[in-house]
């Protein structure tokens, strides 16, 4: 076979389904996640560091990006975790039919949301 | 390797325009993917408008359509017409399906055709399958028995035979392979779900004696576990297979036998 042939597009023409996302958000936020626990290292190495060096790691935390960030890896820790759920009991041999890949999908996506308005309002007192 | 680009020579252009001469009112916009070794040019999509009023129900009809009235040149799969022989498998609306099932009043807006993605093109909408087929090669994909007796039948109980259903359907159409986006970047080690289920049949196969032998050889970390239920091989099996759950069942034995 000639190896000057072109290769058909896929990523550009495949269409995206929800167990297709939720496949590759999991790639995504476990990565993300990696990040976010070097941040959390940082926020408790600066305990260590004395009142100076946690005052200003509270200053970035509590700006609206540092809230911001935060929301985010709220919502990438809750993705993943719901995420992994839905791998172990798919890793039992569950939960393969069309419909229910789509079902516990929906439910990793919309669960994820829920939680990190959940931790939000836990964090605000809000209880 | 993830190669989110197509290299340089399979960048998609824009192709000719092949404007309706029917004069007829009820026009859909057809557009296909065309390459012709013969030229050395970039792959193009060409449009055609097609007249709807006379043809009929799946997409195999508008190509038949679009190469017997409009473009003899167009070069597409095709053989028996009735979902069984797998020939004219290809993306229809960027979901791999076979041309002779799918019903083109499911497709909303222009009806877009590429082939099998992520194959080497031969022509048009013909993708080079010679690697899918070494891969079922090398699952060894016919009986094997201690059986020395070749005159009588090897029986089968009922819940033995039970088990190989949703799996010796599979007409090898290559729909879900190409679909599988692990199989995109690893197609030369994953063997991919068309392959996999095809293992998996033989595995469970009660009159096969090789079971662990078989196992063993999927046991690999690229051949099997590359499977992440991306789901689209699933998703986009014409014949309502489940490849996804075969491999998760692989996986499953895999845990359990005593290799």
């Amino acid at each position: 076979m000639d190896n000057n042939n072109p290769l058909s597009p896929h990523i550009q023409v495949y269409r995206w389904h929800i167990s297709s996302l939720v496949s590759i958000s999991h790639r995504i936020t476990g990565i993300v996640n990696i990040v976010a626990i070097t941040l959390i290292c940082f926020w408790i190495l600066s305990l260590l560091l004395g009142e100076s060096g946690y005052d200003l790691t509270k200053l970035f935390l509590q700006s609206i990006f540092g809230k911001f960030i935060i929301i985010c890896l709220t919502w990438s820790f809750s993705f993943q975790t719901l995420s992994e759920a839905r791998h172990l009991v798919m890793d039992l041999g569950y939960g393969f039919e069309l419909k229910t890949t789509k079902i516990t999908g929906l439910l990793v996506i919309f669960g994820s949301i829920f939680f990190t308005i959940l931790f939000y309002l836990l964090g605000k007192g809000f209880f | 390797m993830v190669q989110i680009n197509l290299p340089k020579n399979s960048e998609v252009k824009k192709g000719i325009f092949y404007k309706d001469k029917t004069g007829s009112k009820n026009i859909r916009k057809v557009n296909v993917y065309r390459w012709d070794p013969s030229t050395g040019e970039n792959p193009r999509v060409d449009s055609y408008e097609v007249d709807m009023d006379n043809c009929p129900s799946k997409v195999l009809d508008i190509l038949n359509k679009i190469k017997n009235e409009i473009d003899p040149t167009l070069a597409y799969r095709r053989s028996c017409a009735h979902g069984v022989c797998g020939s004219c498998a290809m993306n229809m609306d960027g979901k791999n399906g076979l041309a002779c099932t799918k019903p083109h009043a499911e497709i909303d807006g222009d009806i877009n055709i590429y082939p099998l993605p992520h194959l080497k093109v031969k022509r048009d909408l013909i993708g080079d399958l010679s690697g899918l087929y070494k891969q079922y090669e090398s699952i060894e994909p016919w009986l094997k028995t201690n059986q020395k007796v070749e005159t009588t039948e090897i029986l089968q109980t009922k819940e033995d035979r039970l088990k190989l259903d949703g799996a010796y359907e599979c007409i090898m159409c290559a729909c879900c392979s190409t679909s599988c986006p692990s199989y995109w970047w690893n197609g030369d080690k994953y063997l991919g779900p068309a392959v996999l289920l095809q293992a998996y049949r033989w595995i469970v196969d009660s009159r096969d004696d090789e079971r662990k032998e078989r196992l063993k050889k999927v046991a690999d970390e690229l051949k099997l576990y590359r499977c992440h239920t991306i789901m689209n091989c699933t998703s986009a099996c014409p014949k309502g297979l489940n490849p996804a759950k075969a491999i998760a069942e692989l996986k499953k034995m895999l845990v359990t036998a005593n290799l």
